[in-house]
């Protein structure tokens, strides 16, 4: 691949590829740039006539809008806090040898595979519910009173069902790189002098970083468009207690008909979405150096 | 102090005995060396002594006191791994550290140690590289700078130059040397290489299929192995190994003579042959000579310079006292 022959080469066979992934983003991103200067409210037919920053305007001043921007950080941060940190205890279980290892592991990837839709609204009705929940039961058992998730704490509720359902995710990605872990250097290490807590974390977390990272990246992408569980549970309230910005476009587009203000949201979201993946970049990204 | 004592110590993995009952006695000071085929159960030996693998049975003691029970940390040795085993993510300065570190050695004297095991590796300049970013031979030097500010009762390495090129593998043997008569601590040594064996150990111990065939210091095995096998391990080119007639002549079912002690003529000899193949390596030529209706082939060194080649025909000599007669069991004939 080094001579300047094979490089053109290799560029003209890529380019095809390049050019359908190039269109596939641009058009779209362009499209709702474009529409989010337009004043293109679909119950008022007639003129979409240009209003430049309107839009953006109205949107930053919104008073969910803060809410949403909060929400969408500690839904994020919340998720991956929880998935990562379980994700390596569970990830450290499952490589003990122990009996039924296959069956075990099979178990914990599963909940990967049910649809966002499908878990929150097995979370909603047969767990979370204050009247038909398991966890009412549970409490009305010990004899407390029934905790009502999705009012009391939307947002901690959505947190814990989204954590769910990607910490398979974590704990299979930790588990690979867990056991990519040279076993002599965990005996290295036993040889010197480090106990079982040593071992973890001098040598294990390390060891993990990398693939950390990957899963940070990775999840931050999905977790920052977070839709379907909101929609499901609490549909962003109570008020906007659990509304992100995903939920707030959603909002304004299709509750209230507003293609512009929706556009608006839109391009504000992938903006932060860049900020979040800048700062995440700065903060753990050399880690996948080398 | 370090004298490690073997007791009856046994090892099984599952129905698989890898180690049958064994004695051994490891004595303060001494540089033992390990060398048996792979798959022998070297390995498994040390690991036993380090505590990396539990004994199916029997009793190790370090310094009189039991050590069959205590964990790996706490029996005062040190390993070199074969893949070195050293921590990608730390530099150096805290993989040496790093035990003690772990065994929370004052700073300054930590710092103390680490220059000057450095100092004495060479490492002085790489202090705070990545493991990473060293070479086979800097990362063999790390990995024994971290045995090294242990100051551990004995050293245990597990074929610590079979991962390095020929060159260097014969620089480092010279260093783990000179270290040894240095500190003068025990060091427990595994190889499959005999040469390895011959040129570093004060005692050698040969083992085969998880046995001790023999122990013994190099010039010992040399001069008088017990068996056929030590006969036929030790020593570099093999020992011609002769049955038939010609060793029933000498009241044994196999005679061994080694390559050095057959001398070669192009008029007179006991017995005569065709060069084959001569390698020629200017301080020695190593003739394998056919068609002697002893062996395939019977090897002989003869001097540098002598001008014979492949199709001459030689005659042979073996020194009648360099002679070893084994029996059909592969036993040494007293
Ligand atoms: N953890 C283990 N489980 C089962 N068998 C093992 C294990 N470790 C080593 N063995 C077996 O024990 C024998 C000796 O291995 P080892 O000590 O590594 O040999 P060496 O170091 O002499 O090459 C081999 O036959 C190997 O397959
Ligand atoms: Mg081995």
């Amino acid at each position: 691949m080094a001579t300047q022959h094979s490089k053109a080469a290799a560029r003209l066979m890529i380019a095809p590829a390049v050019i359908v992934l190039l269109l596939w983003m641009i058009v779209p991103l362009v499209l709702t740039l474009y529409f989010s200067t337009l004043r293109y409210n679909l119950l008022m037919p007639g003129g979409t006539p240009f209003v430049g920053m309107e839009n953006y305007q109205y949107f930053f001043t919104d008073p969910a809008f803060t809410t949403a921007l909060v929400n969408t950080l500690l839904l994020v941060g919340g998720v991956l806090l929880i998935t990562i940190i379980g994700g390596t205890l569970l990830a450290l279980l499952l490589d003990q040898p122990m009996f039924g290892q296959g069956i075990v592991r099979l178990l914990v990837i599963a909940p990967f595979f049910v649809m966002p839709t499908v878990s929150a609204l097995v979370w909603k009705n047969m767990f979370m519910n204050p009247v038909n929940g398991l966890f009412a039961h549970l409490a009305r058992l010990i004899g407390i009173q029934p905790f009502d998730f999705l009012a009391v704490a939307p947002l901690a509720s959505i947190i814990l069902i989204v954590a769910w359902q990607w910490l398979p995710f974590a704990t299979l990605i930790l588990l690979t790189a867990m056991q990519s872990l040279d076993s002599e250097q965990i005996e290295a290490a036993e040889m010197d002098g480090a106990g079982a807590l040593s071992r973890f974390f001098y040598i294990v977390v390390p060891h993990l970083s990398r693939a950390a990272t990957v899963v940070i990246l990775i999840q931050t992408i999905f977790l920052l468009s977070i839709f379907a569980e909101i929609l499901v549970t609490t549909a962003g309230g109570p008020g906007v207690a659990s509304t992100n910005l995903t939920y707030l476009v959603y909002i304004q587009s299709l509750l209230q008909f507003d293609v512009g203000l929706g556009s608006a949201g839109g391009v504000v979201a992938i903006i932060l979405a860049n900020i979040v993946a800048i700062f995440l970049m700065r903060m753990i990204g050399k880690n996948l150096d080398a | 102090m370090g004298r490690i004592t073997l007791e009856n110590v046994q090892k099984s993995f599952g129905d698989v005995e890898v180690i049958p009952p064994l004695d051994l006695t490891i004595e303060d000071g001494e540089f033992v060396v390990f060398v048996g085929p792979s798959g022998c159960g070297k390995s498994t030996l040390l690991r036993l002594i380090a505590g990396l693998e539990d004994v199916s049975g029997g009793e190790i003691r370090i310094d009189g006191k039991p050590a069959t029970d205590l964990p790996p940390a706490k029996r005062g040795l040190a390993m070199v791994f074969q893949s070195y085993a050293l921590y990608p993510h730390m530099s150096v300065r805290k993989n040496i550290a790093f035990p003690m570190k772990m065994a929370k050695v004052p700073e300054d004297e930590q710092k103390r140690r680490i220059e000057s095991a450095a100092h004495a590796l060479n490492l002085t300049d790489y202090l705070d590289r990545r493991p990473g970013q060293l070479s086979g031979g800097q990362r063999q030097r790390v990995a024994i700078g971290r045995a090294i500010v242990r100051e551990p009762a004995a050293f245990l390495f597990d074929e610590p130059l079979s991962n390095l090129d020929a060159a260097l593998r014969v620089g480092m043997r010279l260093e783990i040397s000179e270290l040894h008569t240095r500190l003068a601590t025990t060091m427990v040594y595994v190889t499959h290489d005999q040469v390895e064996a011959m040129t570093m150990a004060d005692k050698i111990v040969v083992l085969r299929a998880g046995h001790i065939e023999q122990v013994g210091s190099p010039l010992e095995l040399y001069r008088s192995p017990r068996n056929l096998f030590v006969a036929g391990f030790i020593g570099s080119p093999k020992m011609n190994l002769i049955d038939g007639p010609e060793a029933a002549r000498r009241g044994a079912h196999t005679i061994g003579i080694r390559p050095e002690h057959i001398d070669v003529s192009t008029e007179e000899g006991v017995w005569h042959g065709t060069i084959g193949v001569a390698e020629h390596l200017g301080s020695d030529t190593f003739f394998h000579v056919h068609e002697t209706g002893l062996a395939e082939t019977v090897t002989i060194r003869a001097d540098g310079e002598i001008g014979l080649h492949h199709g001459d025909r030689v005659y042979l000599t073996p020194h009648p006292d360099k002679i070893h007669r084994f029996d059909e069991g592969g036993l040494l004939i007293a």
